[in-house]
């Protein structure tokens, strides 16, 4: 079956992320297909390449960055929500004339539309809330 | 492929950003044509009421609720309940160019979607 | 049948309690990160549960040390997200 997840959860502010790293983990396992994971809401700070936990502490980002790799996964950021908090990549860095970057390797930022497209083309979304 | 889709309002407006950027989503998915139903509920109905939050330096979310049905978005649906536990008359949500639809029943009426999504 | 997951406490936020309004006949519920503590044994809120499908994380719950009641059902992560193909639609409850 083919699933997208919704993430509003942050990094530290919620618990939502790591749920839906879990849940992407099993499905994955299971032999389910995950077409997208759309970050939204306080969810874009997944998405920081600046995120520096201490060592003994989990790496969201990391864990994020590795299932991408090893699964091709189509990890997308809202543009719009991302650029209110603060979340660029190099080309909207430069665009709107802001002095640094952020967005991490493995994700992508996309409007609102890739999120009615994943709800169109999947059998599941499950939202994992902030 | 098409899939039915249900927003299902839950907050209030102006205590997280979660009521703007849900209706925001709601906006982009009718411009893609795939239109979603839209369900206020719990302190969602609190987006219903007029508005002034200028003083809080917002803008006035009642507005993008307005745009709706330009957007194809022209039946908003309303729990009951909720607004009764609220104090809030349906007389009082008056919205141009909008039906709304009072349900009774959220359980029946959720059901029949494929997808929610919880704003 | 609509699958319901709550993510909060039901001593500190309206999910429950919205969630089980909304939670009819045939529905199921899966608690997850602080909706486990619903399903504490003794637990006042399990009254509510009567005759309801309940599910919850047993990871989340022994992270919080919950003694889950018998009446609820302890699932790993795959058993969730088979739940989330036997059901349709899902709806998360987490403010």
């Amino acid at each position: 079956m083919k699933f997208t997840l919704v993430v509003y959860g942050a990094p530290h502010a919620s618990e939502g992320a790591a749920s839906a790293l879990r849940f992407a983990r099993a499905l994955l396992e299971a032999g389910h297909s995950l077409y997208r994971v759309f970050f939204y809401g306080d969810g874009v700070h997944n998405g920081s390449a600046l995120a520096a936990p201490p060592q003994d502490e989990q790496d969201l980002l990391g864990q994020w960055q590795r299932l991408q790799q090893a699964h091709n996964l189509d990890l997308v950021v809202c543009i719009a929500a991302a650029q209110r908090r603060g979340l660029l990549s190099e080309s909207e860095a430069s665009r709107l004339e802001k002095s640094a970057a952020n967005l991490a390797t493995g994700f992508t930022l996309a409007g609102l539309g890739q999120l009615a497209e994943a709800a169109a083309v999947c059998e599941r979304v499950v939202t994992f809330g902030g | 492929m098409s899939k039915s889709i249900l927003a299902l309002c839950r907050q209030a407006p102006y205590g997280n950003a979660l009521a703007r950027e849900g209706l925001e989503a709601v906006l982009a998915a009718a411009a893609m044509d795939q239109t979603p139903a839209v369900l206020f509920c719990g302190d969602g109905v609190f987006q219903l009421v007029q508005q002034s939050p200028e003083g809080i330096g917002e803008k006035n979310l009642r507005r993008n609720i307005q745009a709706l049905p330009m957007f194809g978005v022209e039946t908003l649906h309303i729990c009951r309940a909720s607004l009764q536990q609220r104090g809030i008359d349906p007389v009082a949500i008056e919205l141009p160019g909008a039906e709304i639809q009072l349900v009774e029943n959220t359980t029946a009426f959720i059901d029949g979607f494929d997808h929610v999504l919880s704003f | 049948m609509t699958l319901h997951i709550v993510s909060k406490s039901p001593y500190s936020s309206s999910a429950l309690a919205d969630c089980l309004r909304t939670c009819g006949n045939g529905d199921a519920i899966v608690l997850i990160e602080d909706g486990v503590y619903a399903a504490q044994t003794g637990s006042e809120k399990l009254q509510d549960f009567a005759g309801k499908a309940v599910f919850c994380l047993r990871a989340d719950a022994e992270a919080r040390g919950v003694a889950v009641t018998a009446t609820v059902d302890e699932i790993d992560e795959a058993r969730w997200v088979a739940l989330c193909t036997e059901y349709r639609p899902i709806v998360s409850w987490f403010k």
